[in-house]
């Protein structure tokens, strides 16, 4: 009964988001501004992931984080979360969500394909340290992820495709400007990931950092990104360079979260 | 005169050694180090110890020569707080202890029965350490994970009072500095009684079965009593089900249980109770108790990495604070 309401709901969201990503695009192609369209498809959306989110999490008896399945289903939540507070509070980037959505397609196609079972909570998992961790780290992404959107402008409209689509937007200092705002607002979210994950692995396991793949590939990621701020700050970096450092931090980022976790199993659960 | 001259040009060579083009290269070399130490497996200490030191060095005199730090506190605190938690975990890599030691149910800790690997400049007392195995119970939840290890404990704390207590998950017991977990690393002890024949008063002592449900099938191990020449195989045999894969379980001793003895061509079947005659003395087989592997921790920076890192991360966050609302990012 409520794996049903629980997939229905589910569907609808997708199919939302994806009707936010197509107006956006659209809005773009045709020198259109849908915004508030896009915006409320997105926000429906939310209410309903969130709706599955809460069915699931009561029938399984444990919250989305343990298996591939789950950790798409609430990144996919908390990333289109992040990123439509910040197209509601940025006016002036929400060209970005036709370059933004297009990265989440690509997290939902995933999410198709992987398979939803149910899952068992390791015992390590059980601790106030863990929600917080997840918290810091999907805020973290979340930042990033609107810092690519508006990289992705600075370097689109040096091409031939943009045409003047994005003229009209702040020129690329600004852009620059902001986008390094959002990754400051990252790295102290990412430090805080760290610390706290640090907290749960010495709590969980007896030890705070033991260069598993998962830590080594977050300390590369937090360590890029304090590269990146000093080298922009040391060497003024034009705004096209600085793009493309924080679209690195990214890839990194995406590493860390779903690839590390993809190709190597259960780094993340302890002695279990 | 040629003071002054000598003393600007130290001063030249720390502005240098503090220049912020050399950053971003160091911390290039950071992640390059970690990288390495990550694919040798953390063998490679100086891949990360070199770059580290030099990341030290670039803020230490970047702190003396460059005026940002001296307009802007937050920043001067964020990267102070920096070296700080890179000088502690140094310090934690050289005094750190770690540990494992096996108890049976009954059984006192000694700091000779721990295995243990330390820093050089290990300075805690593993000595003074006193506790006692009372037993332990470990749940598993279905398809034989473990859910809930709780150990019970007698313990001689600091001031020299007894104590009793429940220990497990994320509850280690603390003494002395040292902090001790029961993991799911136990197993069965058959435990024996004994009498040389020499005369001399009879011994009790136990024998660790590898552990279970890890060496589920390897339940069997080569032995020598106490003070004896004797070479024996011994092996626990039941056919119980202990942990069903299909249904939630508890890790317990079996009930019906037998323990076969071999020494050379002979072989025994013991139950709780019989005994063998050997040619240096009389073993009788108490019964089966079960056994705790406890993994042990020494490390007193903790709480000050804890500290150091959240002073960093929130002078951070001041310094990008003020640095923000100052102007706004369209301006
Ligand atoms: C892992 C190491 C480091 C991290 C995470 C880090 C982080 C930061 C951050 C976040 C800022 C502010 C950037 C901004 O205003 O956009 C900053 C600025 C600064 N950092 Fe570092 N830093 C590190 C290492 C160093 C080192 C080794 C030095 C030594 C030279 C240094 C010197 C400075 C200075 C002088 C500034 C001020 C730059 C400015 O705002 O004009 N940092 N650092």
């Amino acid at each position: 009964m409520t794996a049903g309401l629980e997939l229905q709901a589910l569907w609808a969201a997708l199919v939302l988001y994806v009707l936010a990503g197509s107006t956006a695009i659209f809005g773009v192609v045709l020198r259109r501004k849908p915004e508030r369209m896009v915006l409320a498809f997105l926000i429906i959306g939310l209410v309903l992931h969130t709706i599955t989110i809460g069915l699931r999490w009561e029938r399984v008896g444990h919250g989305p984080y343990i298996n591939m399945y789950e950790m798409l289903l609430s990144n996919i939540w908390s990333l289109i979360l992040i990123y439509s507070i910040a197209y509601w509070r940025l006016p002036a980037i929400r060209a970005t969500a036709a370059l933004v959505m297009p990265i989440i397609f690509m997290l939902m196609g995933w999410l198709l394909m992987s398979n939803p079972y149910d899952g068992n909570e390791p015992n390590t998992y059980h601790t106030i340290w863990m929600f917080i961790h997840i918290g810091f780290a999907k805020v973290f992404l979340g930042t990033v992820l609107v810092a690519v959107g508006i990289s992705g402008i600075i370097l689109l409209r040096q091409g031939r495709f943009s045409g003047g689509r994005f003229a009209r937007m702040p020129d690329d200092k600004k852009l620059d400007e902001l986008s390094f705002r959002l990754m400051a607002i990252g790295l102290i979210f990412e430090s805080l990931m760290l610390i706290t994950g640090a907290i749960w692995a010495q709590d969980a396991l007896g030890r705070y950092w033991n260069w598993d793949p998962l830590e080594t590939w977050a300390f590369l990621t937090w360590i890029f990104v304090a590269f990146s701020l000093h080298l922009r700050l040391a060497y003024k970096t034009t705004p096209r360079t600085s793009s493309y450092m924080i679209i690195v931090v990214f890839v990194l980022a995406f590493l860390t979260f779903f690839g590390v976790p993809f190709v190597t199993p259960a780094p993340h659960q302890g002695i279990g | 005169m040629t003071m002054i001259y000598k003393e600007s040009m130290i001063w030249t060579g720390i502005s240098k050694l503090g220049s912020l083009k050399l950053t971003p290269v160091i911390l290039a070399l950071v992640g390059i180090g970690a990288a390495i130490s990550y694919r040798n497996e953390g063998t490679t200490t100086w891949a990360m110890a070199l770059p580290l030191f030099l990341v030290a060095l670039n803020i230490l005199a970047a702190v003396l020569t460059n005026k940002k730090f001296h307009r802007n506190k937050p920043l001067l605190i964020f990267h102070l707080a920096l070296i700080a938690v890179v000088v502690l975990v140094a310090l934690g890599r050289l005094t750190y202890l770690r540990g494992h030691v096996e108890l049976t149910e009954g059984e006192e800790f000694s700091s000779q029965l721990a295995e243990v690997e330390k820093g050089p400049w290990h300075w805690g007392n593993l000595n003074l350490v006193s506790f006692a195995n009372e037993g332990f119970t470990v749940q598993y939840s279905s398809g034989v994970k473990v859910k809930k290890i709780e150990n019970s404990i007698r313990w001689r704390d600091e001031e020299g009072k007894e104590q009793q207590g429940v220990i497990g998950g994320l509850v280690p017991l603390k003494l002395h500095g040292y902090k001790f977990y029961p993991s799911a690393n136990k197993g069965f002890a058959p435990t024996f009684i004994w009498r040389p024949k020499k005369g001399g008063s009879p011994m009790l002592g136990s024998v660790h079965l590898p552990s279970y449900p890890m060496h589920e099938y390897r339940q069997a191990l080569a032995w020598t009593p106490p003070a004896s020449e004797t070479n024996l195989w011994i092996m626990l045999q039941f056919d119980e089900v202990i942990l069903d894969p299909a249904q939630p379980s508890l890790f317990r001793a079996p009930r019906n249980y037998q323990l076969i003895v071999r020494s050379g061509e002979q072989r025994w079947q013991l139950k709780p109770g019989e005994s063998v005659t050997l040619p240096d003395g009389v073993l009788e087989f108490e019964g089966l108790r079960n056994w705790m592997g406890y993994s042990m921790v020494y490390d007193f920076t903790l709480p000050w990495i804890l500290a150091a890192a959240m002073l960093a991360v929130g002078s951070m966050a001041a310094y990008f604070w003020s640095k923000f609302t100052s102007r706004p990012w369209d301006k």
